[in-house]
């Protein structure tokens, strides 16, 4: 009787070649990077200290001033998640391979792509000299990096609607309007929504840190308050920060729960972003 | 006997929940327009006027990226990318697993890892170097380490939903059978989240490496701080050369990362 051996283990060749590349770039970073690792013993005692400075005495004092700049930085983003929806809400709809042909679909989306890979800081540093260091620069930022980002998104939705609500317009006879009024927009209406809101919740971070080269919002404040080392405004900015964004963050996400709540719609995946 | 008139059914009419979402998110808008002393005609006027900005824009200086400096404050920065990364999506792996109820089933404790994790995933990276940089100076550490605190809070954030939402099942298998800690984590649990967890790694690579363009703005290394320098002079041909050479790569960069997550998942 023979003896039964196991099959043999299939070489998955993707798997280890990617494996291969990361380990090779971990290692060529932690040769290439000349990091003073002995920093890193102090860093808890460092952090510390910042942090008792930062926190130890804060002044209620300080609250009003730094709130109203975190308004701003809130106003930011919110003007310009709308700027960006403005614009990516049209050219989604030509970025869609089933409403327009694919070579258009193909253009608009490379616009999308290298409007996304730029961060909005960058764009930040690009409009302070147009228009100086003032919120509009961070709305137009916020506005012009968002789109990109938006309008993948959007044209992600606008790919997926059913047909059949365009059938039955088309089979009662409705002109070009109404079957875009009653076969399209219900069906990316809600998505699109939570999609922009999402985008807001985004940005209220994109914008606090656009005061940090100046364009307007609550990084101003903190940014100023680190270099002169006024430790107390500092910490209190930070905790408005903390708290601003986790708030929005509760109440945008309580909305976007309620909008797609009763639809299809699939629950909004950070990770396809 | 004559038919009794048939109805029709009422019109539904517009839910309050809407007229009032609209009503809000109009006032909000118009609130926040005068928070930002929003201005079309300065918008335009601004974007018609020539600018050195948009010389330089339509004028770059590509070469640039092949000096010395600039070239090895831009493998520095795709070597923080990497190495931030690594490091945080690998701490990510335990603070998602700490922040699951199977992981760490005492609750007070479980819902200080949670709250750990919103409080850094609020700050943004920027900020993280900023802080950093105050705390140990400036340098490349700084910038490591709000790569590392930024992306471990945006994987871990992802890594604890899908662990929520895993089949207990093979959980359960491996405790019946009497599996320990390390082999009940390998059999049942990470095979379950491998895929979404490394494409969740990628996505926090792309993230970090989009971020670590800008470090250099608060002096936490990178070519961040070659595009600070060329733009404190006003050399804006030389700052647009870098922005679009080091955008080309992280383009390319990403492609391949969603190449690779999308046979992932």
């Amino acid at each position: 009787m023979s003896e039964l051996s196991l099959p043999k283990k299939a070489i998955d060749w993707f798997r280890n070649i990617t494996t291969l590349a990361i380990v090779v770039a971990v290692i060529w970073s932690l040769i290439g990077l000349e990091i003073r690792w002995e920093r890193l013993i102090d860093l808890p005692a460092d952090l510390f200290l910042i942090g008792t400075l930062m926190f130890g005495n804060l002044d209620i004092a300080d609250f009003p001033n730094l709130a109203g700049a975190m308004w701003e930085s809130i106003s930011i983003a919110w003007v310009g998640t709308l700027i960006a929806a403005l614009f990516a809400i049209p050219l989604s709809f030509l970025a869609a391979e089933n409403l327009v042909g694919r070579p258009i679909a193909w253009v608009i989306r490379q616009v999308f792509n290298i409007l996304r890979a730029v961060p909005e800081v960058i764009l930040a540093i690009a409009l302070i000299p147009i228009f100086g260091l003032t919120p509009l620069t961070g709305v137009l930022a916020i506005g012009i990096g968002s789109i990109g980002t938006l309008g993948k998104l959007f044209y992600e939705v606008i790919e997926s609607i059913k047909k059949n609500p365009l059938e039955a317009a088309d089979a009662v006879g409705a002109n070009k309007l109404v079957r875009f009024r009653w076969g399209v927009l219900p069906q990316v209406m809600p998505e699109m929504t939570s999609f922009v809101l999402y985008r807001f919740e985004v940005n209220i971070r994109a914008s606090a840190v656009m005061g940090l080269i100046g364009a307007g919002g609550i990084g101003n404040d903190v940014a100023l308050a680190l270099r002169f080392k006024d430790w107390e405004v500092a910490g209190m900015g930070l905790l408005i920060v903390i708290l601003g964004t986790i708030l929005v963050d509760a109440i945008s996400g309580a909305a976007r729960k309620r909008i797609i709540k009763g639809t299809q719609a699939k629950p909004i995946e950070l990770a396809e972003v | 006997m004559t038919a009794s008139k048939v109805e029709l059914p009422k019109k539904p009419g517009i839910p309050g929940a809407i007229i009032f979402s609209l009503v809000f998110a109009f006032v909000l808008t118009v609130v926040t327009m005068i928070t930002v002393e929003f201005s079309l005609t300065e918008i335009l006027t601004n974007f018609g006027r020539r600018n050195l900005v948009a010389d330089g824009l339509f004028n770059p200086d590509f070469g640039q990226i092949l000096s010395e400096r600039s070239l090895s404050a831009f493998i520095e920065t795709l070597q923080l990318a990497v190495l931030g990364t690594v490091l945080g999506g690998g701490m990510s792996m335990f603070m998602a697993y700490w922040a699951t109820e199977f992981g760490n089933p005492i609750r007070w404790l479980r819902a200080i890892v949670r709250t750990f994790n919103n409080v850094v995933r609020s700050i943004p990276d920027l900020l993280w170097a900023l802080l950093f940089v105050t705390a140990v100076g400036i340098g490349i550490l700084p910038g490591l380490l709000a790569l590392f605190f930024f992306s471990m809070a945006v994987v871990t954030k992802l890594t604890s939903d899908t662990l929520d939402g895993i089949d207990m099942g093979p959980i359960e298998a491996a405790k019946a059978s009497g599996s320990g800690l390390i082999s009940m984590l390998r059999t049942a649990v990470i095979p379950q989240i491998l895929p979404s967890y490394t494409s969740f790694v990628l996505y926090g690579f792309e993230l970090n490496l989009r971020a670590s363009a800008v470090l250099g703005l608060v002096g936490a290394g990178g070519i961040g701080s070659r595009i600070e320098f060329f733009r404190s002079r006003g050399d804006w041909s030389e700052v647009w050369g870098l922005v679009l050479m080091f955008f080309l790569v992280v383009f390319l960069v990403e492609r391949f990362s969603v190449t690779i997550r999308r046979r992932l998942v």
